[in-house]
């Protein structure tokens, strides 16, 4: 082997155990910033607009909202179009009392995945 | 795919640290070819032919690790918003992947092509191959000066690979230079080189700092800010290994100086690879400028890093959790988790209870007392009055045996989850592996250190292990929602890790250095100084 590739070798090879051992370091930088609801809250229903605030750029056409009703049962929710770019809104109807969850998921413009949940409660009118 | 969706987080690292560092090798051997050996004659034919070589094969690992990029994002999004192939197909990185490919595929075969005359037809592949990277980078994310971050994200990672990646190609070009003058024209014309990325690339790097960062508070405060001050740190680094390489370049004498210029070369490379890994990680957490609660606060950090007597007693198992990843999910079901972002397959944080913080703050101190008597041997061994201190690499084997029993009390053989099991998990395997490490770390060096290996290979196992356990601590744990505990941890973590990184280096640079060369012996006194260090560090960290 000559001397370039020997170098070569040890340089990639360093970089492969390194890269190996970054186990933890799992992420991604869409963050919530804010929610409508928000985390925690209690709205009167039974119509509750919701609109999610991330600090980057989301692909819209690309994003996900889900509701977990209080049955544990699933609805997914149509995303507007017409929201800003950092923005996903939506609105869910015919909500009874109870206890509930957004289950979001955003790919960002520079094509990192995020996900997470906005537990709230709806209240009666 | 489960497993897929549970090591996603990793992956994308893995990905994109690895494209960051073929890129910075396809680029920086391009820019090199054109503007360091244009002026090669039939003579260097050789230095064409082993760049050109080595161009073709980065440019391929580039293009294999893109599409290996889109088809792990592409299932994973597939699978988790129920989406078909072609809905994925338009998404922005697929695109940008697409163009990385095909410019590394075109780079590979203009490389390979004996016909071709100029160097300067892969430029505009290169350039393509930049502009992909910036169009899945923080810059095109971001709500407000898009086009302004882009180019100077462009710039930086520009200037990157032509320092970096050229200084490769000086490094495999010298041995192939028809004779000494050849080769000192060769280095002078990369100084040059050199000199003006490393001002592109401190430009651009202040720049995107002031806009990710923002301000001095988001500096220690956030793991953000944190990760780029160490960035600052290596880079700080570079800058005096480049300047040793700039002053040796204009020295004026021979053989020796070219042999001295290769050895900080490779501590350059070595280091610069440490960097563009943290670079890599840094793209996975938010910018600091997003994150306006939860900053760490001056007087926190003071109360942490206030000097108290080490915890030498450790609460006993019966304290611990039963099952850290049941408690973990249990809280992710009740929505009572500290963070509200996290990647697909992590499950959030959980804060951890007293009797966990007290646990891992025994496991730091008895490790800083091992790693304390460990460098004050090694201290003594280089005085050559003290035969005996050369078997301080032993005392990695106390060190090893325990990690393995402390690091994961949940899991075997202290805990209730049995070995394999728990593999799954990345943090126990993470740990298993260090542990490895510090096994084979312990027997090579002790092998070396008493003359029962004399081949120099060998003798570069404990450096090289030494600076790859730090760029792992560099990349270590990382929380999207910035709990202040991560935030602390890191501010411990990220010395510990620059260390660790200096003691590898000088450790390498005391083996590979020429005696002649007055480095040299300092070197051999920098690295058992940082091992001292470490473990004075080790023996003040706290959680609480």
């Amino acid at each position: 082997m000559r001397p370039g590739q020997r170098i070569l070798l040890a340089v990639w090879s360093f970089a492969a155990v390194a890269m190996l051992l970054m186990v933890c370091s799992a992420g991604a930088h869409a963050i919530l910033l804010e929610s409508s609801p928000s985390i925690h809250s209690s709205v009167a229903g039974p119509t509750i607009p919701i609109t999610l605030r991330f600090n980057v750029r989301i692909d819209a056409t690309r994003s996900r909202l889900t509701l977990v009703k209080p049955d544990a049962s699933t609805q997914s929710l149509a995303i507007g179009k017409d929201a800003p770019a950092d923005t996903l809104a939506s609105q869910a109807q015919g909500l009874p009392p109870g206890d509930y969850r957004i289950r979001w998921q955003v790919l960002a413009s520079d094509g990192h995945i995020t996900r997470g949940e906005i537990p709230f409660q709806v209240t009666r009118p | 795919m489960a497993r897929l969706l549970q090591i996603f987080g990793f992956l994308s690292v893995l990905f994109r640290g690895a494209t960051l560092s073929f890129q910075s090798l396809t680029i920086g051997g391009i820019v090199f070819l054109n503007f360091v050996a244009r002026r090669a004659n039939s003579q260097s034919e050789a230095i064409n032919q082993t760049c050109l070589r080595w161009i073709r094969r980065a440019a391929v690992a580039l293009a294999v690790m893109q599409l290996a990029y889109i088809l792990a994002s592409t299932l994973i999004l597939m699978q988790s918003a129920d989406m078909t192939l072609s809905d994925v197909s338009g998404a922005n990185f697929v695109l940008a992947g697409i163009l990385a490919i095909a410019s590394a595929l075109t780079i590979a075969a203009l490389a390979g092509a004996r016909a071709t005359k100029s160097h300067a037809v892969m430029l505009p592949p290169a350039a393509l191959i930049l502009l992909s990277s910036v169009m899945t980078s923080h810059a095109m994310a971001r709500l407000d000066y898009r086009l302004l971050l882009a180019i100077v994200t462009a710039l930086h990672q520009g200037a990157t690979a032509t320092w970096l990646g050229g200084l490769f190609y000086l490094l495999i070009a010298i041995p192939c230079s028809p004779d000494n003058h050849f080769a000192r024209q060769l280095i002078a014309r990369f100084s040059k080189l050199a000199l003006i990325s490393v001002a592109v690339l401190a430009a651009a790097g202040f720049t995107l700092g002031l806009a990710y960062v923002g301000s001095l508070d988001a500096i220690y405060g956030t793991s953000y800010g944190i990760m780029v001050a160490t960035k600052v740190v290596l880079f700080g680094t570079l800058l005096l290994l480049g300047a040793l390489n700039f002053q040796i370049a204009h020295s004026p004498s021979g053989g020796g100086v070219i042999a001295s210029l290769k050895r900080f070369g490779e501590a350059e490379i070595g280091i610069g690879i440490t960097v563009i890994l943290t670079a890599a990680s840094l793209t996975s957490l938010p910018p600091a400028v997003d994150l306006r609660t939860y900053r760490v606060s001056p007087q926190e950090i003071s109360a942490r890093l206030m000097p108290q007597l080490p915890r030498l007693a450790s609460p006993g198992i019966q304290d611990l959790p039963e099952d850290i990843y049941a408690a973990e999910v249990k809280a992710f079901d009740a929505g009572t988790l500290s963070s509200a972002s996290f990647v697909p397959g992590q499950a959030g944080t959980r804060p951890n209870t007293p009797a966990e913080k007290s646990w891992s703050e025994y496991n730091h101190h008895w490790a800083g007392l091992i790693v304390v008597a460990i460098g004050l041997l090694a201290f003594l061994a280089q005085t050559k009055y003290f035969p005996w201190a050369r078997n301080w690499p032993l005392l990695f084997l106390g060190l090893s045996l325990f990690l393995f029993l402390r690091s994961d009390p949940e899991t075997w053989p202290l805990g209730p989850n049995g070995f394999w099991v728990t593999l799954q998990d990345p943090e126990v395997l993470l740990h298993r592996i260090f542990a490895l490490l510090v096994i084979a770390l312990a027997i090579f060096e002790w092998r070396v250190q008493t003359g029962r290996v004399a081949t120099q290979r060998a003798r570069l196992i404990f450096p090289a292990l030494v600076a790859v356990a730090s760029a792992l601590l560099l990349t270590h744990s990382h929380s999207l929602g910035n709990i202040k505990e991560e935030v602390l941890a890191e501010l411990s973590h990220a010395p510990l890790a620059v260390l660790g990184i200096v003691a590898g280096w000088s450790r390498w640079l005391e083996l590979r250095l020429p005696a002649e060369n007055k480095v040299h012996d300092k070197m051999a006194w920098l690295w058992p100084t940082c091992l001292v260090l470490i473990g004075l560090l080790l023996l003040n960290y706290r959680e609480m």
